[in-house]
């Protein structure tokens, strides 16, 4: 449990800061560089959700259907 | 307690995906999603105890084991449907989200066909014609 | 413990690093009205008053901040390295290339300022003051430019430094 909330803090955390970073390059005038800024931190968080995913997943087929 | 545990959890979760959602909607979505699947580990424990309970008693009643491991698959369906659909609705995506419900709900009579065949053959051998 | 450590040197470098560069496009519109001022008052100097070139130098360095004082107090030392038989217009180029990392300037005003070696010392007076006074109305609009540029990206490079960092320490956790 411990470690999820950590996780889940990481993620909000990781996405203020990205949304901060995407205005002021946008403020800056460098709007390119804020997409791809604000896509990476997309692609890193879920990353994170797909590995739980996964983990979630196996746990399923383990108790429940065994195929 | 684990209930205590569960809902403390949550309640984070919701703030931080309001916080997230006028800000970066993308990554509130994510933030829910990684919640919803957190709780869902969380229980899986607890469920795969009482799975356990319920197979022991289905092998002390010498029911066939098939039956049995039918409609744990169906249970395991639903679960997975239902969560899927839920968090798909939340995103908005109406459409998708039924679209699974219906592969639930195929997948589960699929399933339970051959279980369904059994029974009427059984009334059938039962039944003078 | 050894993370937070860690966590608070990353966060301090980036900050740093963003304060860094924000400083740079503080002092550029300050450097460039200095250099303009030592430029026309050398102008002053040379049309008006009968010191040598190393003199005048040294009186502009010690009337102007630094680090703009820096680049005129290194030309009249090397002008008056006597043994080293450099003519004014290379000390002029040498203390140019030897200052110019503590200054916050573009290469264009290197360029402008490398323009007016060949004339010190060497054409006549008003030739001279032509040219530096050309120099002075470049540097001048550049550094509207400057004061433009300064009030765009200085607080966003700020926040980008210490965001950045922010979010370094956070993926890394």
């Amino acid at each position: 449990m411990n470690e999820d909330v950590t996780s889940i803090f990481q993620i909000a955390a990781v996405g203020i800061i990205v949304a901060m970073i995407h205005t002021v390059l946008k403020q800056m005038g460098k709007e390119d560089y804020a997409s791809w800024v604000t896509l990476i931190g997309f692609i890193v968080v879920l990353f994170m959700v797909i590995r739980k995913l996964d983990q979630l997943f196996q746990e399923i087929k383990t108790i429940f259907l065994f195929q | 307690m684990d209930i205590i545990q569960v809902v403390g959890f949550a309640l984070v979760a919701t703030v931080l995906v309001l916080i997230l959602k006028e800000q970066v909607p993308m990554m509130a979505f994510l933030l829910s999603l990684f919640a919803g699947i957190v709780i869902f580990l969380f229980l899986i424990g607890k469920i795969s105890d009482v799975i356990d309970m319920l197979e022991q008693l289905a092998d002390r009643s010498k029911v066939n084991m098939v039956f049995f491991q039918t409609v744990l698959k169906i249970i395991g369906i639903a679960y997975i449907a239902e969560f899927g659909a839920q968090v798909v609705r939340d995103a908005g995506q109406e459409a998708i989200a039924s679209k699974i419900e219906l592969a639930g709900k195929v997948l589960i009579i699929v399933l339970a066909i051959p279980i369904i065949s059994v029974i009427v053959e059984t009334i059938m051998k039962l039944m003078p014609v | 413990m050894l993370k937070w450590i860690g966590a608070s040197l990353i966060l301090l470098a980036g900050t740093a690093f963003g304060f860094l560069q924000a400083s740079r496009y503080e002092r550029r519109p300050k450097e460039l009205r200095h250099l303009g001022n030592a430029l026309l008052t050398l102008e002053t100097e040379i049309v008006y008053g009968v010191s040598p070139l190393p003199e005048a130098m040294s009186r502009i360095a010690s009337s102007v901040p630094k680090p703009v004082s820096l680049l005129f107090a290194d030309a009249s030392a090397r002008m008056r390295e006597t043994a080293a038989e450099r003519t004014a217009a290379d000390s002029w180029s040498e203390a140019i290339h030897a200052v110019w990392p503590r200054l916050s300037l573009a290469d264009s005003e290197k360029a402008s300022l490398l323009a007016l070696a060949p004339t010190l010392g060497l054409t006549d007076r008003d030739d001279q003051a032509k040219h530096l006074r050309l120099a002075a109305a470049q540097l001048r609009t550049e550094e509207e430019t400057a004061r433009e540029e300064q009030r765009r990206y200085e607080k966003m490079w700020k926040s980008l430094g210490a965001l950045s960092a922010a979010l370094v320490v956070i993926l890394m956790y």
